[in-house]
């Protein structure tokens, strides 16, 4: 009996994160809710003036996902960890690397993307000019992807440890810094009607190099702090 | 020596800057030495437990 | 090439290599080196202060404010140094998987992050005089405070775990992802502080500094890298007491310890 090409491995794994997830969809509302909840209090502590929340509005919201994505990563691994899957995932013959991308691109269609699609609405809420609207999608999604990768890659190193929110947010900042710079760089650039395909054009880079990169490093962490 | 301390008028930040220099060096020194004390106390009180264990 | 030809010294230092990993080997190293490191850090440390705080001149624009220098850029140099120390113990230790490589990385870390506070406080000290504030967000600062939260992710993540030593091939890991990412904070920064057309006063531009202050500086950055050896190898014996316990060696010395007083 041979082993399941890598293709089937990935799709198998992808399939039953989607499903799992899709089994507990009411839980998929939880980082949307936080993010809705974080960006009606900035108006409530900075004045309801529409000049300065449509200035400071796309930092908010991009610092709003990012804190909604690591409030959601601690459950990538975590479930996996508990009921003994991961274990098997490491015995697998299918490079580890490539179950793991399928693992991460599931948890940004469950966490991510309902954040990209709520984003419009909290962007709305804090006046952000429509006309800069589309760069902010364009710069979440590729600053989303991002983000759960590199997440993924520090969640991987806690997974041998106890629960540790605060610690996966200190390891996980150094990485954030340059993703939020580049984002919001872009936003505010076209706020003021400067060119901004640069910051973009690197997200997008980091993001083709973290692609290639980040699931076998994250393979390789996943090793280490589970000591196989 | 007074014109020494008072660093040109800048006394309030020179001399806090290079005490923070030795503050935190002379706490790493120390805590060093008390985590050294502390792991050889109990070593030797490992030794001892396990010798009594040994010859009731 | 020539190392090879003579195989003598070539097995000499491989010899040298294997005993080093030996924890009761390095153990006693680290207590006959220690104190000439001792010794050398507080003598280089007693010059370079008298040179910077009595001999040199003040400066033309500063006044005497800008004798933080002393400590903050050693200090900021330091701060970079031993990470590049940590990472690449961590890295020996990951591959060879070289316990004592491990426990050089792990405490290494928190000298570090002591060298990289102290340059943040001091450059908060020497900032307040010259640009008027206790923060600016200027590219080295900023890049100094993301390296001290590099920093505490990778004390942090070392302590998470149980066993110790599954905690510093965690750590170090880390540690090598941050290598990677530091230049990368650095130059966003730098573009993110020209977007924001900031308070971007210099500290130090190109001037030519003078050699009755350069010296000074020179001997205290020597004398900090001697203190990175001090802490480092009292930190190390410790470690390994902690680590060997259980081994006859180990017990020896506590016994001797005891003696002793």
């Amino acid at each position: 009996m041979s082993a399941p090409s890598a293709r089937t491995g990935y799709v198998t794994i992808l399939r039953r994160d989607l499903l799992l997830a899709w089994r507990r969809r009411g839980e998929a509302a939880f980082p949307v809710l936080y993010a809705l909840i974080v960006a009606t209090l900035f108006p409530f502590a900075l004045g309801p003036e529409g000049a300065l929340l449509a200035r400071i509005a796309a930092g908010v919201v991009l610092v709003t996902v990012l804190l909604a994505m690591l409030l959601a990563l601690d459950g990538l691994f975590r479930p996996d960890v508990e009921d003994g899957s991961l274990e098997q995932l490491l015995l697998a013959p299918q490079p580890l690397g490539l179950l793991l991308a399928a693992k991460i691109l599931a948890h940004w269609l469950t966490t991510a993307l309902p954040l990209l699609l709520a984003s419009p609405l909290l962007a709305a809420m804090l006046h952000l000019p429509v006309a800069v609207l589309p760069v902010l999608l364009v710069a979440l999604a590729l600053a989303t992807p991002l983000m759960s990768l590199l997440g993924a890659l520090v969640v991987a190193l806690t997974v041998g440890t106890r629960r540790s929110g605060m610690l996966l947010a200190l390891m996980l900042l150094p990485l954030m810094v340059p993703v939020v710079i580049f984002a919001a760089g872009a936003v505010s650039a076209a706020q003021q009607g400067l060119p901004f395909i640069a910051p973009l054009a690197w997200l997008g880079a980091a993001l083709v190099l973290a692609l290639v990169l980040a699931p076998a490093a994250c393979a390789a962490a996943l090793r280490i702090a589970l000591d196989a | 020596m007074d014109k020494f301390l008072a660093m040109g008028g800048y006394a309030v930040y020179v001399w806090p800057a290079y005490a923070a220099f030795f503050v935190v060096f002379a706490a790493d020194l120390i805590a060093t030495a008390a985590r050294r004390r502390r792991v050889l106390k109990e070593l030797r009180a490992r030794i001892a437990r396990q010798s009594a264990r040994r010859s009731p | 090439m020539n190392v090879h030809s003579s195989p003598t010294l070539w097995n000499r230092l491989v010899l040298w290599y294997h005993q080093m990993g030996s924890p009761p080997y390095f153990y006693a190293f680290a207590g006959r080196w220690r104190p000439w490191f001792i010794a050398a850090t507080l003598i280089t440390a007693a010059i370079g202060l008298y040179g910077g705080l009595l001999l040199a001149p003040p400066d033309y624009q500063q006044g005497d404010a800008y004798r933080i220098i002393f400590i903050h850029v050693p200090c900021a140099w330091m701060s970079l140094f031993t990470y590049a120390f940590m990472a690449g113990c961590g890295l020996v230790g990951l591959v060879w998987r070289v316990k004592l490589a491990e426990i050089l990385a792990m405490e290494a870390a928190p000298i570090g992050a002591a060298f990289t506070f102290v340059t943040l406080v001091t450059g908060s000290l020497w900032g307040k005089p010259m640009w008027g504030a206790w923060w600016t967000w200027d590219a080295r600062l900023t890049s100094e405070l993301v390296l001290l939260f590099l920093y505490l992710g990778v004390i942090g993540l070392y302590h998470a775990f149980e066993d110790t030593r599954q905690g510093a091939r965690a750590a170090a890991f880390l540690a090598l992802i941050g290598v990677v990412n530091l230049p990368i904070v650095h130059y966003s920064v730098v573009w993110w502080n020209t977007l924001h057309q900031g308070t971007t006063v210099q500290l130090f531009g190109p001037s030519r500094i003078t050699w009755s202050m350069l010296w000074p500086l020179l001997t205290m950055a020597l004398s900090t890298h001697l203190y990175l050896g001090w802490s480092l190898l009292g930190r190390a014996r410790v470690a390994l007491l902690e680590l060997e316990g259980g081994k006859d060696w180990a017990r020896a010395i506590a016994l001797k310890e005891a003696s002793r007083g």
